[in-house]
């Protein structure tokens, strides 16, 4: 136990100084994991912003039924009844002048509406039907429209589920993009070790003939691997940082033209952990697989 | 010890390096291997360390039958082995005390314990004053000595040497025949490949005679 302990101290010193004597070899490895691995991450970062926008929208598809300012109150009631049918799920009464007091409220426009001689909202009912298929939504829409007292029927929130559907695209993009770069990430980890193996060959010819096991050469390869992977982690880091900076101003500014105090936030802690510890853990797997080969090179050239 | 039973190695291609052998090594003994070179004297230490392994035949030390041996046993059989070869196979991406080092490093033991006996060994061989140095800077004796270093630091109970004074002058190669008739002498097993007489006559001892693959006695 306390050998093997010693035998990994040894090849975690042995992995540093062999990073530290290629600084540009090791820069430049790390550079192109880093890019990599901050396509997907920068994507990853991108979909969870516009994800916290799409938070607050409602995804169930909703119809507005606005009501004709003339409409009289057996027309009112006889809607009111309709949407007690089997098909509607939930409906919703919003009278004109809440529907003014929220709109005064959500965009700041007190000093707008306040100017007002009237209200012009109409009353409106906020409906969610049973069914989400679209061509249902649609025949419930018009089914309601052509109701006496009724002026207009708008199928809300359709957009909103498109952008869900979107997302959820986008989400499984992520996942395929992060998928090839963790391939990439093994595949450049490996590429990078495999030099060094031929580099050692001698080394490695010499220290099984004098008692190294396979596992004892492998591990500082290893190391230097797993070191590797978690410098290209940083390094996306950096990149994403970098970048995240650079938007930082014009996302503000575009947010402030709607209205919104939406900003840019950092990854998560969490985030930030699992993505450093799945890049060392594909550097040493890239390192893993490359050494496992080279070994079998070298005995076979022997 | 060492016994090799009918030991036939033939390498890819067909050429038979070694026919038959029949040979016994006690525990102490120092034995020469000499004969014209292509022998079989390196092939019959490769087969001991198992470098090679037999094409029939059994080899087999301290009771093991090394050509049988599982290849992940085997750096265990090589920790119990000193290797010294006529290229001397030393590292010169590091310094004197660190390829003596080395072994220790790779059985586990305490670094700091390893440098201490590391230094003895090189303060035996004559070459403290140069433990930073690197073995480019060295001479061929001096290269020499660094191997035959790194083969004792393990303190080993069996020794192997592929022509070890093969590329030395005289002088030299007195003075690493007279180490070895020391190591001989604290009970460790010595088998020594060369064609070195002087050295023979000078030390004594069993000598083999390897002839095309075939071994005989020679009367001391």
């Amino acid at each position: 136990m306390i050998g093997w302990l010693r035998h990994q101290k040894h090849a975690f010193a042995a992995a540093l100084r062999r990073l530290g004597a290629h600084p540009v070899a090791t820069l430049l490895t790390a550079l192109a994991m880093g890019v990599a691995i901050s396509l997907p991450g920068g994507l990853y970062l991108g979909l969870g912003h516009l994800d916290r926008l799409a938070g607050d929208l409602p995804a169930q598809p909703e119809i507005s039924v606005f009501l004709d300012a003339g409409a009289s109150t057996a027309e009112k009631q006889r809607l009111a009844a309709r949407l007690q049918q089997a098909d509607i799920a939930e409906a919703r009464y919003v009278p004109k002048d809440d529907a003014l007091a929220t709109l005064s409220a959500a965009q700041d426009l007190a000093d707008i509406t306040a100017g007002l001689m009237q209200n012009p909202l109409p009353d409106a009912w906020v409906v969610r039907p049973q069914t989400t298929s679209r061509e249902e939504l649609a025949r419930v829409a018009a089914d309601l429209g052509k109701l006496p007292g009724v002026a207009e029927t708008h199928l809300d929130s359709q957009w909103a589920a498109r952008l869900q559907a979107a997302l959820a695209i986008g989400r499984t993009g992520v996942w395929l993009l992060a998928g090839l770069f963790a391939i990439a990430l093994v595949a450049i980890s490996g590429n990078a070790i495999r030099a060094q193996v031929l580099a050692r060959r001698d080394e490695i010819l010499v220290s099984r003939l004098i008692g190294a096991t396979d596992r004892y050469i492998r591990r500082p390869f290893l190391y230097v691997g797993a070191l590797q992977g978690m410098l290209g982690g940083l390094a996306a880091g950096g990149v994403l940082a970098v970048a995240g900076t650079l938007l930082r101003a014009p996302v503000e500014h575009l947010a402030d033209l709607y209205g919104s105090a939406f900003h840019l936030l950092p990854p998560a802690a969490t985030e930030i952990v699992v993505v450093l510890g799945l890049t060392t853990l594909f550097g040493w797997l890239g390192a893993w697989l490359s050494v496992t080969r080279a070994l079998h090179q070298v005995e076979a050239a022997r | 010890m060492i016994s090799f039973s009918q030991v036939t190695k033939r390498y890819p291609g067909g050429h038979e390096a070694l026919s038959g052998v029949n040979l016994a090594i006690e525990k102490g003994e120092l034995v020469f291997l000499t004969g014209h070179s292509g022998a079989g004297k390196s092939t019959l230490l490769k087969l001991i360390a198992a470098i090679e392994r037999p094409t029939s035949g059994v080899v087999s030390v301290s009771g093991q039958n090394v050509g049988r041996l599982p290849q992940r046993a085997i750096p265990y059989l090589r920790r119990n082995i000193g290797l010294i070869f006529q290229d001397h196979k030393l590292l010169f991406d590091r310094n004197v005390i660190e390829n003596v080092v080395l072994p220790l490093d790779i059985a586990g033991f305490d670094h700091r314990e390893s440098l201490k006996r590391a230094r003895a060994v090189i303060d035996k061989v004559g070459l403290l004053k140069r433990e930073k140095a690197n073995p480019v800077s060295l001479s061929g004796g001096e290269q020499q000595r660094l191997c035959i270093a790194r083969a004792l630091v393990s303190r080993p109970a069996l020794l192997l040497a592929d022509e070890p004074t093969g590329n030395l002058d005289a002088g030299y190669a007195a003075d690493i025949m007279t180490m070895f008739r020391d190591f001989h002498q604290v009970g460790t097993t010595l088998v020594i490949a060369t064609h070195d007489d002087r050295a023979i006559m000078a030390l004594g001892g069993r000598t083999l005679q390897l002839d095309h693959g075939k071994i005989g006695e020679v009367a001391a």
